[in-house]
């Protein structure tokens, strides 16, 4: 809770520093503060408390969790020193936001009440809406942050009738005593109550991207400042992943028949669609938000396979996942600054010529998202699909694999572009901060595929 | 203990590699590293306690950092150490670029290789087997010839397409072990799969290697791969990592899906036996020296793959031996093709003749090396390739015949192209063709001797491998009656 309490102040800080126009003391003062964050996460470990009628409990799960976002939500600024030294205005603003939509996180990874639920998804997306449009004048910076703002909303409506639905037939927004609740019924729910568990998936499914309801993901992503981005492909999918298995693992799985094959189909949609649409991009930001989108998938098969491990798995994922992914975002802004705004992925071609150790840590990072040893993506993927295979759901964990392969071809799609020669090498400025945050996170996907950790949460 | 220093020695020499700018040092260094390791080997074959290594790796997966070898591995460890030597001499007194990273990666090549070999579950299996996949992609795809964009990304995606599937049945085998899951070889051949459930696994972990191999008709990836790697990638490649592919399937084939195979085996026999046919006519028809060596290596790895799924006790002697043959046989070919299109500056064989007049010496050397090939008595190919088709004609005397057709068509081919590029009159392409110069020397006269000496007295390493060849003999008795194989 004091990781709660003292985020916000943080982000109220920021914005007050941003009446100084002292551009410089925004970096370092926020990540001191989610320093600060983190070693008061870290002191909960283990203490499990409570808040407010039980509505927020900050168990093991939330702690760890929140610990990897933060982690996350640093390097992320750390990257944003470079960053956000071109940009003129409004930068303490971005900062503040990002970390209000922290907040929210937090709130996501700890909930137990199906409103402070809503109240965390809320939090979280209004700041992203603001964000996502954080380039005024850029016609597609715009255009995403009307879309996300739009279907965001929606999908927001969606999730409240839901729960007001799920509240008229069973009288509370507990987690555990809508478990009860649905229990007795075994299996043949009322419509009311089947129609509200639906509303609400759908209302998480389209926040963590999952295909049916993936559609803004893509256009969203590439229209955002590309930090905003990086930030939306890890923090927001960590928590929106966290507070999906707030919901189900811990909350309400085993759902009746009817849900849960809904659910396997949204798995098997979302590796289906991930994977296959991502082949056809050659724009760099949407390849990896159809990939954040496949990922999603073995998220949801781990989720589905209900193991008691599950929670670590997806943590795993979600961390390695997230390490990954940012440096490759932070590198694909490097090169597309260098080749005057290209964003197709021919922009990396030379890279290995101009900057050899970022291009042999990119395709390390790669390799990971890839999942191909010794990087700790493949020890992700691994421990995936031994939770699926071992709990017998052998048919998706083979079409997992083969969406698997479809994945290692497009990112080496990549790989082979980074390592072809170009005529033209225009040069590529690479500030040492940025170098060492690059080859800090490659290495770390490295020793993480080694010592592989796993909590008990 | 010595196992795990076999396997360090070349991934440190490699790293150490990375740090050096000189080019001669770095071929120097490369070369002390896999002589090192060869004797390090060697030593594993005379000393009589087997050597092995275990600690705990990641504790709630229940996974093993396990090393060890038995009879089986230690002949592809001794295949592997006796290679890389030659491997990297092909690159000695020679114009490359990026040296220290092309060494560095190819000792990272030799100690992925080596680990597959060494592991003992598999987890650590599957690992370094896609280990020995990275170093050799970036091989390929740095210092490859025409058309490596494309060629490497096939072969890449192919070969990581087998290993996914691969990856599933290591899962499924783990989550059928009873107890405390693991992925302990010893536990894998230790379970009771049904006959049914190992019909489909069969296939699930064959691709794999069959890809590796390759198997008809999962064989597509290997012509142009070939033809288009540079030679040191593709003495790996021939000599190395086809093998890889043939432990993989005496691992987790024989010994845990025994059923599966039994009842596949007729199939895979008759595909290996198209692939040698379909390899040796192919071939013939080809113009370019480099392609007509890869497709002869396919034929005789095809042949190599028939004899062990047969699995009797002459096959598998021959199969064994013929690993270590055909690897020094297929090294020295590509070795010898590097000269001439060093040489000639050509590969395309209407463009060359008449060298024997210019390189005399050469000429020689060549012979010797295609009558091992072409598994001429007195050669070590002889010696492996009749066990085999000892072992193919106790299956069916058609399987023998088929298989004998390779004999004659390799030599037919083989005889062919030596004709059109050494004998003859002086073409174009072969101008100013100088002969061998000393390092050729160095390379070609003992992969020869090696050919020779085991053609003429090929008993120790069937001493080696006789314990092997007893246990795997035994593997598909027992279930012989328990389900009838497809028939023919």
């Amino acid at each position: 809770m004091n990781a709660i309490i003292f985020t916000t102040i943080l982000g109220i800080i920021i914005l007050y520093f941003g009446l100084t126009k002292n551009k410089t003391i925004l970096a370092p003062t926020a990540i001191a503060g989610l320093l600060v964050t983190l070693f008061l996460s870290f002191k909960d470990w283990g203490l499990s408390s409570s808040f407010f009628h039980n509505m927020v409990i900050f168990d093991n799960f939330s702690v760890a969790f929140n610990i990897s976002m933060i982690v996350i939500t640093i390097i992320i600024f750390l990257f944003g020193i470079d960053y956000y030294k071109m940009m003129e205005f409004h930068v303490a603003e971005q900062y503040s936001l990002m970390i209000f939509a922290l907040v929210g996180a937090f709130l996501m990874t700890s909930f137990s009440n199906l409103i402070m639920l809503f109240l965390g998804i809320e939090i979280l997306s209004i700041p992203l809406y603001i964000l996502a449009g954080g380039k005024k004048f850029s016609f597609k910076s715009n255009e995403a942050s009307f879309k996300y703002f739009m279907l965001g909303s929606f999908a927001t409506a969606f999730f409240l009738f839901g729960i007001a639905l799920v509240y008229g037939a069973s009288a509370t927004f507990y987690l555990p005593e809508i478990k009860i609740y649905i229990a007795q019924f075994h299996g043949n729910l009322p419509p009311m109550l089947l129609i509200g568990l639906l509303f609400i998936i759908i209302g998480v499914a389209f926040k963590v991207a999952v295909a049916p309801f993936h559609f803004w993901s893509p256009d969203v992503y590439e229209g955002s400042p590309t930090l905003v981005t990086a930030f939306m492909a890890t923090v927001v999918k960590t928590a929106g992943f966290a507070a999906f298995y707030r919901l189900l693992g811990i909350g309400l799985l085993p759902l009746p028949e009817s849900l849960e094959k809904a659910l396997w189909v949204m798995t098997g949609l979302t590796l289906l669609i991930g994977n296959l649409v991502a082949l056809k991009q050659s724009n760099f930001k949407r390849l990896l938000a159809y990939s954040s989108i496949a990922h999603s998938g073995f998220i949801m098969l781990a989720m589905l396979s209900q193991h008691s491990s599950s929670a670590s798995v997806i943590l795993y994922y979600t961390f390695i996942y997230s390490v990954a992914t940012v440096p490759l975002f932070i590198i694909f802004i490097l090169v597309k600054r260098a080749s005057n705004g290209h964003d197709h992925i021919a922009a990396f071609q030379g890279l290995y010529k101009k900057k050899p150790w970022i291009a042999v840590f990119m395709t390390i990072l790669l390799m990971s998202m890839a999942g191909i040893p010794p990087t700790a993506g493949f020890l992700a993927k691994y421990q995936v699909f031994v939770l699926s295979i071992s709990q017998g759901y052998l048919a998706i964990s083979i079409f997992a694999i083969l969406m698997a392969i479809v994945g290692i071809y497009y990112y080496f799609n990549v790989v082979r572009e980074v390592f072809t020669d170009r005529d033209h090498l225009e040069p590529l400025l690479i500030t040492k901060l940025n170098a060492g945050l690059i080859i800090v996170c490659g290495i770390a996907v490295v020793v993480m595929g080694i010592f592989v950790w796993h909590l008990p949460i | 203990m010595i196992v795990l220093v076999i396997l360090l020695i070349p991934f440190i020499a490699g790293l150490l590699l990375l740090l050096n700018r000189n080019a001669a040092a770095v071929k120097l260094v490369a070369l002390a590293s896999a002589i090192v390791s060869l004797v390090a080997t060697l030593s594993l074959v005379f000393t009589a306690q087997l050597s092995s290594y275990s600690v705990i790796w990641i504790n709630f997966l229940e996974i093993k950092f396990a090393l060890g070898y038995d009879g089986t591995s230690l002949i592809m460890l001794i295949l592997t150490s006796l290679l890389f030597p030659f491997i990297i001499m092909a690159g000695m007194k020679r114009e490359q670029q990026n040296v220290s990273l092309l060494y560095a990666l190819i000792l990272f090549t030799q100690s992925a290789l080596t680990g597959v070999f060494l592991a003992q579950n598999a987890f650590l299996f599957y690992i370094f087997w896609e280990l020995t996949l990275i170093p050799l992609y970036f091989i390929l795809l740095l210092w490859g010839g025409e058309g490596r964009r494309n060629v490497t990304f096939k072969f890449f995606i192919y070969t990581l397409t087998g290993s996914l599937f691969l990856l599933f049945g290591i899962i499924y085998l783990y989550s059928l072990t009873p107890g405390v899951h693991t992925t302990d070889f010893s536990a894998f051949s230790n379970l009771n799969i049904p006959a049914n459930t190992q019909i489909w696994l069969f296939w699930v972990l064959f691709i794999a290697f069959a890809i590796k191999m390759p198997v008809f008709p999962f064989h597509t990836w290997q012509p142009s791969t070939y033809t288009m790697a540079p030679t040191q990638g593709v003495m790996i490649l021939a000599g190395v990592m086809t093998k890889m592919g043939i432990y993989g399937a005496l691992r987790f084939l024989f010994p845990v899906i025994p059923l599966g195979v039994h009842y596949w085996q007729n199939t895979i026999i008759i595909l290996s036996l198209i692939g040698v046919i379909y390899a040796s006519v192919i071939a013939f028809r080809q113009t370019n020296l480099k392609t007509l060596i890869a497709f002869s290596s396919m034929a005789h790895v095809s042949l190599m793959v028939a004899a062990m799924f047969v699995l009797n006790y002459y096959a598998v002697q021959g199969l064994l031996f013929q690993v270590l043959s055909h690897g020094v046989t297929i090294v020295a070919l590509f070795y010898i093709v590097m000269l001439i299109e060093e040489k000639a500056g050509t590969l395309e064989l209407p463009k060359l003749g008449g060298i024997k007049l210019l390189a005399p010496n050469m000429a020689i050397l060549f012979l010797l090396v295609v009558l091992g090939s072409i598994a001429l008595p007195l050669t070590a190919g002889f010696v492996g390739e009749f066990l085999i088709i000892t072992g193919l004609f106790q299956q069916s005397i058609w399987f023998a015949v088929f298989g004998g057709i390779t004999m004659v068509l390799g030599a037919i081919y083989m005889l062919y192209a030596y004709q059109r590029v050494m004998l003859g009159e002086k073409r174009p392409g072969s101008g100013n063709i100088t002969d061998l110069k000393r390092i050729d020397y160095i390379v070609l006269i003992p992969l020869i001797t090696i050919i020779l000496v085991l053609g003429i007295y090929p008993q120790p390493v069937f001493n080696l491998v006789e314990a092997s060849v007893t246990t795997m003999q035994n593997l598909l008795v027992p279930v012989a009656e328990v389900i009838p194989a497809l028939p023919l």
